[in-house]
């Protein structure tokens, strides 16, 4: 699993969704890990789950500073990279 | 012995005991009707120096952050995990809701569609005074965290896991539920709240079991040990992602402790967790054993289906 101990704000969640990425795809020993694209739809490719999805929206909360409702947040905010920090860490 | 249906509506309508425990329960729905909102006193306010919940239920119990924090703190915690505890319940009831209403005489559920009525009633009004007491007296509700994303995959399922889930709901919410209501450290509006609750949920919770039951019997004529294994990962992982909500970062927040994230993270990651998890769950893990659902530990990998017979 990547270290993450150092990394805040949202180099900790790139590297928190990479890690969760590696798993949910079976890489053979030897192999080069792939590196997760900021396009790639974390939804769809079951990288978030409705179990994951609990802890993981308490990473965001706790690294971006801000507490979400999960009133005023969509599917979409969470789908990608690229909307994730789009939508929680604009201007970090 | 198990037979097999052609539809999940042939099994609940071939057995005559899930008729029979129908009846007794939609009796006994019947007999103990009762005005939820004459029901309560509420108090102007409760008192701020006492426990909101018996202290040896608090997620911090037995672990190290639980031996570093005050009487003080522990009672302020006590109080916002309390508010966190009936604000679970009041999004759980949303979700149970919305799947039984989305059942309800619908062509798999003509037998159970009498006593879903009575389900429906009863968990609106549960979900009041749970929303009631916490407006009062947190002034707020937390908010959820979850979203509905992936599951497991088995569309076969779809019915299994949702009455499975609202019978692990339930059953651990009871687990507080009969224990606060006799707490005599508790004020008596907050054991009245857990007592009214508990009286209604056994009746639930006993629909809940031949569901679920009956359910699992069905399914493993339709798919998998494979599958069945990736059900029983699945469970388990959600039983123990459920007792995880009670240890929220807000309600640390809320009682004042500093940096509320990594405490959360200290209390979940301590020595003392796993046994108060089980603790928690008891009861259900009981049942999921001993209806075949579970085949290993809440904390082992499903056992291959040689192993097991």
């Amino acid at each position: 699993m990547t270290d993450q101990t150092d990394l805040t704000g949202f180099d900790f969640i790139l590297a928190d969704l990479q890690s969760r990425y590696l798993r949910s795809r079976r890489t053979d020993a030897g192999q080069t890990p792939p590196t997760l694209a900021h396009d790639y739809d974390l939804i769809e490719n079951r990288v978030l789950d409705s179990l994951a999805f609990v802890e993981f929206i308490l990473l965001v909360e706790e690294h971006s500073g801000q507490e979400i409702s999960i009133d005023s947040v969509s599917k979409e905010d969470f789908r990608t990279v690229d909307s994730l920090r789009k939508r929680f860490f604009d201007g970090s | 012995m198990s037979s097999t249906h052609a539809t999940v509506a042939g099994r609940l309508d071939h057995d005559p005991r899930f008729r029979e425990v129908l009846d007794r329960l939609v009796d006994l729905s019947e007999r103990d009707y009762y005005n939820p909102y004459r029901l309560f006193e509420w108090p102007e306010a409760l008192p701020q120096d006492r426990y909101w919940m018996t202290p040896e239920l608090m997620v911090e119990h037995g672990t190290e952050v639980g031996s570093t924090l005050t009487e003080q703190q522990l009672r302020a915690i006590s109080k916002w995990q309390s508010i966190n505890f009936y604000s679970l319940n009041v999004h759980g009831i949303r979700e149970l809701l919305h799947e039984i209403v989305a059942r309800i005489h619908t062509a798999d559920f003509v037998v159970p569609s009498a006593y879903f009525h009575h389900i429906i009633g009863e968990e609106n009004e549960h979900m009041w005074f749970f929303a009631e007491f916490c407006l009062r007296y947190g002034g707020k509700i937390y908010p959820s965290r979850s979203m509905a994303l992936a599951g497991p995959g088995i569309p076969e399922a779809d019915h299994f896991l949702v009455f499975a889930r609202l019978l692990i709901f339930e059953e651990l919410v009871d687990v507080f539920n009969q224990q606060m209501a006799q707490d005599e450290r508790l004020d008596p509006t907050i054991r009245k709240v857990n007592e009214v609750h508990h009286h209604d949920e056994s009746r639930h919770i006993a629909f809940g079991r031949q569901m679920v039951a009956m359910l699992h019997e069905d399914l493993r004529q339709r798919i998998d040990a494979a599958g069945l294994r990736t059900l029983e990962t699945y469970l388990k992982q959600y039983m123990r992602s459920s007792v995880d909500g009670l240890c929220e970062p807000l309600v640390y927040r809320d009682a004042g402790i500093p940096e509320p994230y990594a405490v959360r993270r200290r209390v979940l990651a301590d020595p003392a967790h796993p046994a108060y998890v089980e603790r928690i769950l008891k009861r259900s893990i009981s049942f999921m054993t001993t209806t075949g659902i579970f085949t290993s530990g809440l904390f082992e990998e499903p056992r291959a289906m040689e192993a097991v017979r």
